[in-house]
């Protein structure tokens, strides 16, 4: 017998190769080359350079905005798109294929019709905009109406996300609960609840991974004012319309680097905690 | 009683999970729920905790109504069949839970942990994770989870069926030392008969939704009531014997047995009879063992268990040897069980001609050991097999119809055995069905119309205790499995009749209860019986007409009207038992059989 080195791990799916083959050349094609080609633009710049146009004060107020509307929107979701699908998996209620199909539409709808929609909508003569107005509140052309846009898009990956495991929750662990003596309130907390927290914080961070690279659907609802209400990626396509190249690609650079280490934290955390709850076998 | 149980019943989608089950479980006792997968047995357990709703019936415990209380309320502890163990809690908090709930203060908390840790012998184990344990130790935080709020009754579904054999044998008598020294009242499900055998006090065995038996495990392995108990309980050689003198015949012997009923069935009558391969006595057997020759045997097949060496015999079948899961078979397959000692005094090989016989035997009190369809004709024969309540009954009784072909009268009293089933015949002469009673059948059941299934038994006698016992038997097989309504339809000048105290009427109620494991209704009737049957006939539910008789001349009496009552759309089938042989008496043909042709079809 002879120790064997190699990492593959010996499995009875054949064709390991080719599999790891093809994978490894789509990644690299779709995702590795272009954002190599980002680091490499802004990378041309003089350190001193980027750091000065990655610190411009209308560039921190975008990031501001796209990353705090950006995080707002997904716990938006994140605490009503568990509401969605826990009615959409424990009740049963005329129409409920209907809602559970409308669900999915932010995927489909071009998000330029989104964003338009929100803002007639919101707008100061909009349908619900006009009730609003009144009351001092404006959300079409304030960061309110990209927190909006950004909820809505972020809304289907929250509740796709919990459904499957709202709806894997064993009944016999409610029951169990219940016959301990705890109320619907603790057993909703106390097993419910951590029950389904991997699939929360995924469809969380699908969310919010969405909301920040989020484009159409903000610019027309946002206004789009300078230091205001204007988010990063659009402050990156007006330098590109601008031909200010590497001016957009240090702005992209910079979410690159913000977007990958928020994901990263994230994704630990659930990592650890899952580790704790499953098993250390 | 710590926990009583009244006619409790739930239906799923109009089909019963479980029927009027009635049981009471003394305070401490372990009670276990044995029956095969389907049999209603979790459901009965759920809705005993309160998780399942029921539709009827009651539910009490320590003499507080439960019924419509949840399951928090309670008071009563459940392990799941899947542990159903808090993943993501310590086994500390999993423990900790139901006090949590309860907000008993952490000290106090932790006090308990301890205690109940050290019960189920998992110290130290606080800090581990549900998935850290082996199977075995989920199972008993799982069972120290559920006792931790000091309920006074403790459920456990199925709680061995993941575990290996050898740790479930361990668990099992751990648990059982847990529930003594706790002195909790305990209710166990499970389908393992071993497992029912090593840890009940008690045992309710479960079928179809129904209790059919409950008992200590010994009295339920070496005294059954019914077929299936026999069955389910053990292995068992089932054999259809008669009545005979002091006892019944098999084979070649005739056996020392009294019916429990008290009065002894007429010498003829069809028994059923259970034989344990254990009691089976292969070769001369030793005098003194008291074994009864049954007959002559080859031996099919010999198998060495360890412990045991199992036989497989293959007897002849005679007049006087039938089987009961076949009564027209030809060869009956007999298991025998003999100790590995036995088995070396007294080697056998395979194709041995051997004498056999039996230690002892237990006949089952049912008065309805097989069902026999007679028809003249193939229409007859194919009604009666197309039959509901054919089809019913022999599917929860557990029996196999046989059909026969009879030619003529003559032909049709050789098959009188048993449940004697026939359809009026059309183009035939009625009197023949007749006929059948005259020459001796005990119990024939004429089918009228039974598309629907029959919802109610409408039951009168004659005023003979004989008469009386053999109709209240039959109901009793017949209550046993199907889900009917049985009301006994007594004179209200009992006094007059019986030449009893009228109080009588309660002790019948009690003691059909008792002998027959029935439960019927008692109702007077003032003047002829007839009208009031027809009366009660005329509302629209499907009836099956049990009619007590004897062989005295009143009978005639009481048959003279069912020409009528057989008319009444609802009157489904009519069933007639009788306790003496008609035979003997010569008595003529009753009214009956005038069935008018146009129902026969």
């Amino acid at each position: 017998m002879y120790a064997r080195t190699s990492w593959v791990q010996p499995s009875v799916l054949p064709g390991f190769g080719l599999a790891f083959g093809t994978a490894f050349a789509f990644v690299t094609l779709i995702v590795v080359i272009p954002i190599a080609a980002l680091v490499l633009k802004a990378g041309s710049l003089p350190l001193a350079e980027l750091w000065r146009i990655a610190t411009e004060p209308r560039a921190l107020a975008s990031y501001r905005l796209s990353f705090g509307a950006s995080l707002l929107a997904a716990t938006l979701n994140a605490g009503f798109g568990l509401v969605v699908a826990w009615v959409l998996v424990r009740y049963r209620f005329p129409g409920r294929r209907f809602v559970d199909a409308v669900i999915d539409l932010p995927f489909a709808l071009p998000t330029a019709v989104s964003g338009i929609a929100l803002a007639t909508v919101f707008g100061p003569n909009g349908w619900i905009g006009q009730w609003l107005a009144p009351f001092g509140i404006q959300v079409a052309y304030t960061w309110v109406g990209v927190v909006v846009a950004l909820t809505l898009i972020g809304l289907p990956f929250v509740v796709r996300s919990v459904q499957p495991a709202l709806e894997e929750v064993e009944a016999s662990l409610e029951e169990a609960a219940e016959s301990l003596g705890a109320g619907r309130w603790t057993v909703f907390r106390r097993v419910i609840l951590p029950t389904i927290a991997p699939a929360l914080a995924t469809g969380f961070t699908l969310a919010l991974a969405r909301a920040v690279g989020e484009y159409g659907s903000v610019i027309f609802i946002a206004g789009n004012l300078p230091m205001r209400t204007e988010i990063t990626p659009l402050l990156i396509v007006i330098k590109l319309e601008q031909f200010d190249y590497t001016g957009a690609a240090a702005l992209g650079f910079v979410m690159l680097c913000m977007s990958f280490t928020m994901l990263l934290a994230i994704n630990a955390v659930n990592a650890w905690r899952t580790r704790r709850h499953r098993g250390r076998r | 009683m710590s926990i009583t149980l009244e006619q409790v019943s739930k239906h799923y989608d109009g089909t019963a999970a479980i029927k009027d089950v009635t049981v009471d479980i003394a305070d401490g006792e372990l009670f276990v729920l044995l029956g095969p997968s389907g049999s209603g047995k979790s459901t009965l357990l759920r809705a005993i905790a309160g998780l399942t709703p029921i539709d009827h019936g009651r539910i009490v415990m320590h003499g507080r109504d439960v019924s419509g209380i949840s399951v928090r309320e309670r008071e009563v502890g459940f392990v799941f069949q899947n542990y159903a163990l808090f993943r993501h809690m310590t086994v500390a908090e999993n423990i900790e839970f139901a006090l949590r709930a309860r907000r008993v203060p952490a000290a106090e908390r932790r006090r308990r942990r301890a205690e109940l840790l050290e019960l189920v012998s998992l110290q130290g184990l606080d800090r581990r994770l549900p998935s850290e344990l082996s199977g075995g130790q989920q199972q008993r935080v799982a069972v120290a989870r559920a006792l931790a709020h000091q309920p006074r009754v403790l459920l456990l579904d199925e709680p061995f069926g993941a575990l290996d054999a050898k740790i479930r044998e361990e668990l099992r008598r751990s648990i059982r030392a847990i529930q003594r020294a706790v002195g909790i009242t305990t209710i166990l499900v499970t389908h393992d008969q071993e497992e029912a055998f090593t840890m009940a006090d008690r045992i309710g065995v479960m079928d179809r939704g129904r209790l059919q038996e409950v008992g200590e495990p010994r009295e339920l392995y070496a005294r059954p009531k019914t077929r299936f108990v026999a069955t389910f309980l053990g292995a068992a050689n089932l054999l259809l014997g008669r009545y005979e003198g002091r006892g019944v015949r098999v084979g070649d012997s005739v056996f020392p047995a009294r019916h429990p009923s008290g009065s002894m069935p007429t010498p003829g009558t069809e028994a059923t009879v259970v034989v344990r391969p254990e009691d089976i006595v292969i070769g001369g057997g030793d005098p003194g063992s008291g074994a009864r020759r049954i007959g002559v045997a080859r031996v099919s097949e010999l198998e060495f268990v360890g412990s045991q060496e199992r036989v497989r015999l293959a007897l002849k079948a005679n007049a006087a040897t039938v089987s009961a899961l076949s009564p027209e078979a030809g060869e009956l397959v007999i298991e025998a069980a003999r100790s590995a000692r036995e088995a070396e005094a007294d080697p056998l090989v395979v194709g041995q001609i051997t004498p056999i016989g039996a230690k002892r035997i237990h006949v089952l009190p049912t008065r309805i050991s097989s069902l026999r369809l007679i028809a003249t004709s193939d229409a007859a024969a194919e009604r009666l097999q197309k039959s509901r309540l054919v089809r019913d009954l022999s599917e929860y009784m557990h029996l196999t119809p046989t059909v026969h072909r009879a030619r003529d009268g003559a032909s049709m009293a050789r098959c009188l055995s048993g449940l004697t089933v026939v359809v009026p015949e059309q183009g035939r002469d009625p009197r023949r069905v007749a006929a059948l009673l005259h020459t001796g059948a005990r119990q024939i059941l004429v089918l009228l119309r039974d598309e629907r299934p029959v919802q109610r038994i409408l039951i009168y006698t004659q005023p003979a205790r004989s008469a009386r016992d053999s109709a209240l038997s039959a109901a009793g097989s017949l209550l046993r499995h199907l889900d009917v309504d049985a009301t006994l339809l007594v004179p209200a000048d009992e006094r007059l009749l019986y030449g009893r105290r009228y109080r009588d009427l309660l002790d019948i109620r009690r003691s059909a209860l008792q002998m027959h494991g029935v439960d019927v209704r008692t109702e007077c009737f003032t003047g002829d019986i007839i009208d009031d049957l027809k009366r009660r006939l005329h509302e629209d539910v499907p009836t099956l007409l049990l009619v007590g008789v004897t062989s005295t001349n009143g009978r005639r009496a009481l048959t003279r009207g069912l020409t009528e009552l057989a008319a009444c759309p609802s009157c489904a089938a009519v069933l007639l038992t009788s306790a003496r042989s008609d035979a003997e008496r010569g008595v003529a043909a009753p009214t009956f059989t005038h069935v008018p042709v146009a129902t026969a079809v």
